[in-house]
C-alpha cells in the first residue's frame, strides 16, 4: 500500500534534479524520468499561458484515471510533484514540508551545486522519516 | 485532412452574445471555455464565456491548447504508477490506449477533458468564480487575518465586501446558470457540427 | 549564540546597553548560509581538502581568540583558567553554551594517551545541514569548530593540536562529531609540577 508512487524535483530550467520511486509498477529508466521532466516542465508553461486570466502559475493537480499528480512550484521556479493515488489527501501540505527539507538540507549545505543533481545524505534521510510519518498517518487513519 | 492546426468552417460563427445583465465590469469572473478537437488536431468547435484575457490569436490559442491535451495524454500513459508496459513517449496514443486524464487545475482555472471513443476530445474551461470572490474581497482587504473568521464588518474603512459589488455578483452568479443551458443548447448544435464534419 | 528565533532587544545607545550577556541569538538560517558560504569559499582557494580544512581551522581560530578573551572578562571576571580541566570545563560548558546554546554532549580522557581529550557531540550545529559528498572521504567541517576550540586554548595558555572526526555510532544513522584536543608536551609537564 503506497500513497505515493514517485517523487520529481525539477530545476528552473527542467531539468530533473531529483527523482525518488516509492513502489510503482514497471521500472522507468533515468532517460524515461528526465523525459517526463522536462516534458512536465513545458506543459507547466503553457498551461500558464492558456490561463483565460493574468495571475496563473501553471497547473497545481492534475487527475488521471489511475493516479493524482500534485505540483507545487517555488518562487525561484523549482517545481516539486508526487504522483499519489487517486483522491490522496493532504500532498499539498507534504508538498510543503519537503521545499522546507530541500530549503535547509540542500540549499544550506556548502557542497550542493545549484541546479545540479541532488545528492544530500541528510535530504535521503529526512525525506524518508517524512514520507514515513506521512504514511503512519494515513494507515492510522 | 489537416493535422494540429486550423479551425473547421464551423467555428468561423460568433458565440453568442453574453445574457443581459452580466456584461458588468467582473465579467470574466464565471468565464467559460469550449473546445472540441478531432483526432487529428482540428479544432471543430470553440465558444468562450466571459473569457478576460486573449493572449494569442484563436488558432494559436487552439493549436496550442491541442499541443498541451497531447503532450498530457502521453504524459499520463508513461507515468502511470499503476501499469507495468508503458510504451514509449511521444508516440501518438489511440483513444482509450494507456492511462488518461480527466481534469486538471492551476490557481486560476480548471479544465475537464473527455475524449470519446472515436477520438473526439471535448474540454471545457472554467474559472472558480468564488475563489475570485474569496481572493478579490476577503484576501485582499487588510482587515482581514487569515485563518480568522470571514466576517462583514460595516464600519471597517478598508475595503472589505461592499453590498453592491457583492449584489453584482450575486447576479452574475445567477446568470452563470443560464450559460449552463446555453451549453446544453449547444449540445445539439455540436452534434450538427460533428456530424457535418464526419460526413464531408 | 545561534538559536531558532528570539529577538534581539534594540538600545537606543550602547551606553544603554547592559554588560551581560543576556540572551542574544542569532537566526540559525542566517548562520548557516553565512557558514555555508565560508565552507564555499574556501573551496575555491584551495586544491586539496586537507588544506580546506586548515583554513576552516584558521578562521575558528580566530573567533577562539576573541571569544576567550570575551568569556573570560564577562563570566570570571577578568580571570582565565590555569588548570587544564578547568579550561576544559571551561570550554565545554561555557564557550559552548554561549556559542551553541547547549553544554557539549561529552567530555573524556582518551584512553590510549595521557595527553588526548575529546569532546563529542552528538549533533553539531555547524554540520546540522552540512552532507558531506563521498569523494571528500573523511571531511569535517567541525574543523572550524576544532579551531575555536584551538583558538581558546592556545590563547589561554593551552597550546594544543585540536581535529575534528566523525566517529560511528551503534543504532545511529549518523556519526557523531568528537573534537579531538591533543596538548603539548609543555602543558602536561607543567600541569604535573602543579599538582
Amino acid at each position: 500500500m503506497a500513497a505515493i508512487y514517485n517523487l520529481f524535483i525539477i530545476n528552473k530550467s527542467g531539468g530533473l534534479i531529483f527523482y525518488k520511486d516509492y513502489g510503482s509498477a514497471g521500472r522507468m529508466d533515468t532517460n524515461d524520468s528526465l523525459r517526463l521532466a522536462s516534458l512536465w516542465h513545458s506543459m507547466h508553461a503553457i498551461s500558464q499561458q492558456l490561463s483565460p486570466t493574468t495571475g496563473c502559475f501553471g497547473i497545481e493537480l492534475l487527475q488521471a484515471d489511475n493516479f493524482d499528480l500534485h505540483c507545487f512550484q517555488s518562487l525561484t521556479g523549482t517545481k516539486f510533484f508526487v504522483v499519489c493515488e487517486p483522491g490522496a489527501q493532504h500532498m499539498e501540505g507534504l508538498l510543503k514540508v519537503i521545499y522546507e527539507l530541500y530549503t535547509d538540507f540542500v540549499l544550506k549545505n556548502p557542497f550542493y551545486e545549484m541546479e545540479m543533481p541532488i545528492r544530500c545524505e541528510l535530504f535521503d534521510i529526512h525525506l524518508s522519516q517524512a514520507i514515513q510519518k506521512d504514511r503512519l498517518v494515513l494507515l492510522g487513519r | 485532412m489537416q493535422f494540429f492546426g486550423g479551425s473547421a468552417a464551423a467555428d468561423m460563427t460568433p458565440s453568442p452574445a453574453a445574457p443581459p445583465g452580466t456584461a458588468t465590469g467582473l465579467a470574466g469572473n464565471n468565464a467559460n471555455m469550449l473546445y472540441i478537437f478531432n483526432r487529428n488536431g482540428v479544432c471543430l468547435l470553440y465558444r468562450e464565456w466571459h473569457r478576460p484575457l486573449h493572449t494569442l490569436d484563436a488558432q494559436q490559442d487552439q493549436k496550442l491548447m491541442f499541443g498541451l491535451l497531447f503532450s498530457l495524454r502521453s504524459f499520463t500513459a508513461k507515468i502511470d504508477p499503476t501499469s507495468v508496459d508503458k510504451g514509449n513517449l511521444g508516440v501518438p496514443l489511440f483513444p482509450g490506449q494507456g492511462c488518461s486524464f480527466y481534469s486538471f487545475r492551476t490557481n486560476t482555472y480548471k479544465l475537464s477533458f473527455m475524449e470519446s471513443p472515436s477520438g473526439i476530445k471535448i474540454l471545457h474551461l472554467t474559472i472558480d468564480f468564488i475563489f475570485l470572490l474569496f481572493a478579490k474581497f476577503v484576501m485582499r482587504s487588510t482587515g482581514v487575518k487569515s485563518s480568522s473568521m470571514i466576517q462583514h464588518h460595516p464600519s471597517s474603512p478598508s475595503p472589505l465586501p461592499e453590498s453592491p459589488d457583492l449584489d453584482k455578483f450575486a447576479r452574475s452568479s445567477v446568470a452563470s446558470c443560464s450559460i449552463s443551458n446555453e451549453i446544453y443548447l449547444f449540445q445539439f448544435r455540436t452534434i450538427h457540427v460533428l456530424k457535418y464534419h464526419f460526413v464531408t | 549564540m545561534i538559536g531558532v528565533g528570539g529577538k534581539i532587544k534594540q538600545y537606543s545607545s550602547v551606553l544603554d546597553k547592559p554588560l551581560s550577556k543576556g540572551r542574544q541569538e542569532v537566526s540559525l538560517s542566517a548562520f548557516a548560509f553565512l557558514f555555508s558560504e565560508l565552507v564555499q569559499y574556501n573551496q575555491t582557494q584551495v586544491d586539496n581538502i586537507a588544506e580546506l580544512e586548515r583554513r576552516l581551522e584558521d578562521a575558528g581560530y580566530a573567533v577562539g581568540a576573541r571569544v576567550l578573551e570575551l568569556f573570560c572578562h564577562r563570566e570570571k571576571g577578568n580571570r582565565r583558567e590555569t588548570r587544564l580541566l578547568g579550561i576544559l570545563s571551561f570550554v565545554h560548558t561555557t564557550v559552548w553554551k554561549v556559542l551553541f546554546g547547549k553544554v557539549a554532549d561529552s567530555l573524556e580522557k582518551g584512553t590510549e594517551h595521557e595527553d588526548e581529550y575529546m569532546i563529542s557531540e552528538k549533533e553539531l550545529l555547524v554540520n546540522r545541514f552540512i552532507s558531506i559528498p563521498k569523494d571528500m572521504g573523511t571531511f569535517n567541517c567541525g574543523a572550524f569548530v576544532a579551531g575555536i576550540v584551538r583558538g581558546v586554548l592556545d590563547n589561554a595558555g593551552f597550546p594544543a593540536v585540536v581535529t575534528a572526526h566523525f566517529v560511528p555510532m551503534e543504532g545511529q544513522q549518523r556519526p557523531r562529531t568528537t573534537i579531538l584536543i591533543k596538548f603539548a608536551d609543555e602543558v602536561l609537564r607543567r600541569e604535573a609540577k602543579l599538582v
